[in-house]
């Protein structure tokens, strides 16, 4: 590895890190499209600040876009607020607009310049290392690396002051307020920092990326976990994983370090969204199968309660009465069973001494409108799970 | 036109995402076929806007995930992984593969003659199914459970509007580019809606404004130089949004604040008229002159309010003094009895 490839990972990993933290807040708090609007509607303010200095390098442009995300983020609240539409509808209105008036003033101002959209939207990550910080003559890293580095460490500071504050008004806005802790001063200190990640962010990956590494690693993670600590380190974790192995796969395939990192987090993320234990997609429609088995289970333990004729309890008859197909009712009868629940005697079936008592203490609780424990009941008769 | 839908579905920003993940669509046609042929790239993407529409309905319904969440996740990933191909494809021995990356912005001067026969025929084909299906849009739209009920497949209709919703958005594309095809489909329907409550008004109200957005923003930006198409139309369709937020009649701010301005007067006027009759009920005589000025320790007095009792001969006024008339008596002493009748 040269020098060049591991600053380049490097500045993929902080960045990778720095958006993660925010982003995370952002998925909890059902705004992630918000980081897509801040994305796309920094571009105006970068190229006014661009007006202003004739220096892209220059910090006004950063503050300058920060603003226009914040302004971005009013807008959105104040259209939402007339109650004329709804917050996506208003987000998918500001952020286009303000977006083309980024356009347009490029088009018509800014030819001769070195700032295109392409490379605001994409950002290209393999010439961050020769864009270089010089401080008094000596060549402190990549330009970018200190950036976004220095966000990084504003970003954390400000975590570890307000994690208390941000961790309230993320699950309970009421508590928070009436805590004393003002939810709007906690919402817009987010959307700024945000903003400014964004920002700091986009000049090297661009703005797609930052949109999937803030979203992308938290919604991983969030599959994974419900504690917000460690679902902020395994969404810096899936972040830098993603980063890392991004710029390798684009190593291999010679191609955009940017689109290979997103196509990573596509990866992992859809690794967990089959595979997370319990939240996975697998894993949930495993379980709906063996609620709805144990639900028909019960069902038919009830049926069995209910009648004594022999009649309504041949195996034949069951059949057509309770109307399952058969291949169900084959798991039931066979489950109910293997739990030693019922017993088949000359084609009749009947209960157990277990099996009633099963049955009598489900009634009991839907009875009692207590559904609920029914679930704990099945872990203490259960030999084995449908 | 379908715009209308998306918004009143709460999926507006479904519109963003697809057109983000038809773009590995385009990118894997066009590395099959190794053709530029607009049309075979459009069912690329076509195919892959569905799969990214109900990928996101797939996390929405099996994992604990937010809409927005599934929305920026599959619009991010798509999009980043359609680059990846797209700078893949640049660095392919092809000479045949530049001006692909104009469907990220749109160039509406790019369009030949059979794209825009293939977008008359896909509109027609839209008309014709939305005029088919009209009810059962209609009711699902407002009322799924009902649907349901009546026995209506909801999911496949629901399938319908998607597809359809996600066509326009991959024929828009070449027009208007990725960024901003979501406001094409939105601002329309945005500004109609502050116009009606009808659901076939507000969608013809829609398609007006679409094409109104068009053909004038494609004049302004032919008018000068240097000005692409996309970004143009955007901003008229935003400035019709916004001319439509301020003056619609029934929605509007600026007649909102006019009504609200007005009802305060109103409460003044019956508030002023109010303790007038108060003052009145102590004497035998209602009509009993009394001085202006004890009206000005009450809150909502103004010479204004007084003058317009007095146009609506509520009151009569002689020097300082005024005095309640019959009319203003009956008016006052009822203005209760109304807001408790209303009330009840």
């Amino acid at each position: 590895m040269s020098s060049s490839q591991i600053e380049i990972q490097l500045i993929a990993s902080i960045v990778a890190i720095a958006c993660a933290i925010p982003g995370t807040f952002l998925v909890l708090r059902k705004m992630a499209m918000i980081s897509d609007a801040i994305s796309h509607s920094i571009l105006p303010g970068i190229v006014i600040g661009f007006f202003i200095t004739q220096d892209l390098n220059s910090p006004v442009l950063i503050i300058l876009a920060a603003l226009t995300g914040i302004l971005t983020v009013v807008l959105v609240e104040y259209i939402q607020k007339t109650g004329l539409v709804k917050e996506d509808t208003a987000i998918g209105l500001v952020f286009p607009i303000l977006f083309s008036i980024g356009v347009i003033l490029i088009a018509k101002n800014a030819n001769d310049v070195h700032l295109d959209v392409d490379a605001v939207l994409l950002g290209e990550l393999a010439f961050a290392p020769f864009d270089r910080m010089i401080i008094g003559g000596t060549d402190i890293g990549p330009k970018s690396l200190v950036i976004i580095g220095s966000i990084l460490v504003l970003t954390i500071i400000l975590l570890i002051a307000f994690f208390k504050e941000l961790k309230i008004s993320t699950f309970d806005a009421g508590l928070a307020a009436s805590l004393g802790f003002s939810p709007t001063v906690i919402h817009y200190g987010l959307m700024t920092v945000s903003s400014v990640t964004t920002v700091g962010a986009f000049d090297a990956v661009g703005a797609i990326l930052v949109v999937a590494l803030m979203i992308a690693p938290a919604a991983t993670a969030y599959l994974l976990t419900t504690d917000l600590k460690r679902m902020l380190l395994l969404a810096i974790v899936f972040g830098v994983t993603g980063a890392i192995s991004g710029y390798w796969l684009a190593h291999f395939l010679d191609a955009s370090i940017a689109g290979s990192i997103t196509t990573m987090l596509g990866v992992i993320f859809f690794l967990v969204y089959l595979f997370a234990p319990s939240k996975g997609v697998i894993a949930v429609i495993y379980r709906e199968r063996q609620q709805r088995t144990e639900v028909s289970l019960l069902t038919f333990l009830l049926h069995l309660k209910n009648h004594q004729e022999e009649e309504e309890r041949h195996v034949n008859h069951l059949n057509e009465h309770i109307n399952w197909q058969k291949v169900r009712s084959k798991t039931v009868v066979e489950l109910a069973q293997k739990n030693n629940m019922i017993v088949i005697d000359n084609g009749v079936v009947s209960l157990t001494e277990k099996g009633e008592e099963f049955t009598s203490l489900a009634i009991d609780y839907i009875i009692t409108n207590e559904d609920a424990k029914i679930e704990y009941m099945k872990d203490d008769f259960f030999l084995f799970r449908g | 036109m379908l715009g209308s839908f998306a918004v009143l579905r709460k999926q507006s920003l479904l519109g963003d995402a697809i057109s983000h993940a038809a773009l590995p669509g385009i990118a894997i046609a066009f590395l099959i076929t190794g053709t530029k042929d607009s049309s075979v790239l459009q069912i690329g993407a076509l195919i892959s806007g569905l799969l990214g529409t109900f990928w996101i309905r797939g996390i929405t319904t099996k994992t604990h995930l937010k809409s927005d969440t599934a929305l920026g996740l599959i619009l991010s990933l798509f999009f980043g992984f359609g680059m990846l191909l797209l700078t893949f494809i640049q660095k392919q021995p092809n000479a045949n593969q530049a001006g692909l990356d104009k469907y990220l912005f749109g160039q509406a001067a790019t369009l030949v003659e059979s794209d825009v026969w293939l977008m008359a025929i896909v509109t027609g084909i839209c008309l014709i199914i939305l005029l088919l299906f009209w009810k059962e849009f209609k009711i699902l739209l407002f009322d799924a459970d009902y649907t349901k009920t009546l026995g209506f497949n909801t999911k496949f209709i629901d399938i319908l509007i998607t597809s359809f919703i996600v066509l326009a958005i991959v024929l828009g594309l070449q027009t208007v580019g990725v960024v901003l095809m979501s406001a094409m489909l939105l601002a329309p329907a945005a500004a109609a809606r502050q116009w009606t409550n009808s659901l076939s008004f507000m969608v013809v109200l829609a398609a007006i404004f679409g094409a109104f957005a068009g053909v004038f923003g494609t004049a302004i930006s032919a008018s000068q130089t240097n000005l692409s198409t996309g970004p143009v139309i955007v901003i008229v369709a935003g400035v019709f949004v916004l001319f439509s937020f301020i003056f619609s009649p029934s929605r509007g701010l600026l007649f909102k604040q006019l009504r609200i301005i007005k009802n305060r007067r109103d409460l003044e006027l019956h508030k002023t008229l109010a303790f007038m009759y108060h003052i009145a009920e102590t004497h035998d005589n209602i009509s009993h002159p009394h001085t202006i000025k004890i009206l000005n320790n009450f809150q909502g007095y103004t010479t204004k309010t007084l003058k317009e009792l007095e146009h609506k001969h509520y009151v009569t006024i002689q020097g300082n003094m005024w005095s309640l008339t019959e009319e203003g008596f009956k008016v006052a002493s009822n203005l209760y009895n109304q807001q408790n009748a209303k009330d009840e």
